[in-house]
């Protein structure tokens, strides 16, 4: 449908001006098959090249576009204007990073977090590499939910913990930690558990939930985080009461 | 390098969804718990202390003030325990079968089991309802 307008509102943070980030306002026309990563599209190649902000795949698989969207975080590509808009569509950066410029954020902290869980197949010993490792498809459907994270950070926007304790490892390093403990090819359980059991790691969650809520991949990582606390609950039980037996 | 803009959280964040005010109640609520406890412990220490300390105790505790405030606290604590109900089956999903267990059944049960002690407790101080 032709002839409607709405208002973007985007926040702006230009570094090399030195001032604090401001909203800036665009009217732009949109039809109810636009999102809201199409209006950023067409402010930037129709009103404004400056405006800065991250995306790539346009479908929900690379977790680049994330922005705060009426203050939500969501995936800028897989939310409609329509289903947002009331006359002004406010799109800010992901809440809890610090902005590098405009809606772009600086993720190396998450980075450094998820390396520290080692979010990939750990083997003890090589072995014979040229036999293939059978799985069950019940054993992939124990891991399948976390495996379905693609970084957006959106969880991180979402949880008032890591907002409040930076250093928290927070819930999509943790998910993928249990993603790859509940791997029956992995063998790097232990390590990943001695991470999370910390005051830094699974233990400073106290299941807001509100990670759940925004994922848009379903994988619940306020889930993931508990059955961690159960987890490493029980490998500190095993070491106390077992010492020397083998963690998993 | 870029200079970067630091993130500071609004001193309101908690009222920016329901979700986060019923989890910033949750933990009032937990707060509260712990103000029972206090209040029950003084509770048995006028006891031990004597008959008109206990009186005296029990005296303010029973003034509308008090009363009033023992009601939002009350409110506060049964949040803190139906949200805690409610987390349950999320945080340690029961699996009897393929799927586990919904978490509103696990959380109906847990509801049920609390009615049933709450009742029983009751019974036994009051002698019946």
């Amino acid at each position: 449908m032709a002839g409607r307008d709405v208002v973007f509102r985007v926040k702006r943070y230009r570094p090399e001006s030195g001032g604090k980030p401001a909203y800036q306002d665009y009217r732009i026309p949109y039809r109810d098959d636009m999102v809201v990563l199409d209006g950023l599209n067409y402010i930037k190649d129709h009103v404004d090249p400056t405006l800065t902000y991250r995306w790539s795949c346009r479908m929900g698989i690379c977790g680049s576009c994330g922005a705060n969207v009426n203050g939500t975080p969501r995936l800028t590509c897989g939310t409609y204007i329509r289903d947002v808009h009331k006359g002004t569509v406010t799109v800010d950066p992901l809440a809890n990073f610090p902005i590098l410029k405009d809606l772009v954020v600086d993720f190396d902290d998450f980075l450094t977090k998820l390396a520290s869980v080692t979010p990939y197949i750990v083997r003890e010993e090589s072995g014979d590499l040229s036999k293939e490792f059978v799985q069950y498809p019940e054993e992939v459907e124990a891991y399948r939910q976390q495996s379905l994270c693609i970084n957006c950070m959106l969880c991180y926007a979402a949880c008032p913990v890591f907002g409040a304790s930076p250093e928290f490892i927070g819930p999509a390093a943790s998910a993928l930690a249990l993603r790859y403990i509940r791997d029956t090819r992995d063998e790097g359980a232990d390590q990943r558990l001695a991470r999370l059991n910390t005051k830094s790691g699974i233990w400073e969650c106290t299941f807001v939930g509100e990670c759940s809520v925004v994922c848009p991949k379903d994988v619940d990582p306020a889930a993931a985080i508990q059955t961690l606390k159960f987890l490493a609950t029980m490998r500190h039980m095993r070491r106390l009461l077992m010492p020397g037996a083998p963690s998993r | 390098m870029a200079r970067e803009y630091p993130w500071r959280r609004r001193a309101g964040w908690w009222l920016q969804n329901r979700r986060y005010l019923a989890f910033q109640l949750r933990e009032l609520g937990g707060v509260v718990s712990a103000i029972y406890g206090l209040i029950f412990l003084n509770l048995l220490r006028t006891l031990r202390a004597g008959e008109s300390a206990y009186t005296a105790f029990v005296d303010m505790m029973r003034t509308p003030p008090i009363l009033y405030v023992n009601l939002v606290l009350f409110a506060l604590l049964v949040w803190h325990a139906v949200t805690w109900f409610m987390l349950i089956g999320k945080s340690q999903p029961i699996q009897f079968t393929e799927r586990p267990l919904p978490w509103r059944a696990v959380f109906g049960v847990n509801v049920l089991l609390w009615i049933g002690v709450s009742g029983a407790v009751v019974y036994l101080i009051f002698g019946g309802f």
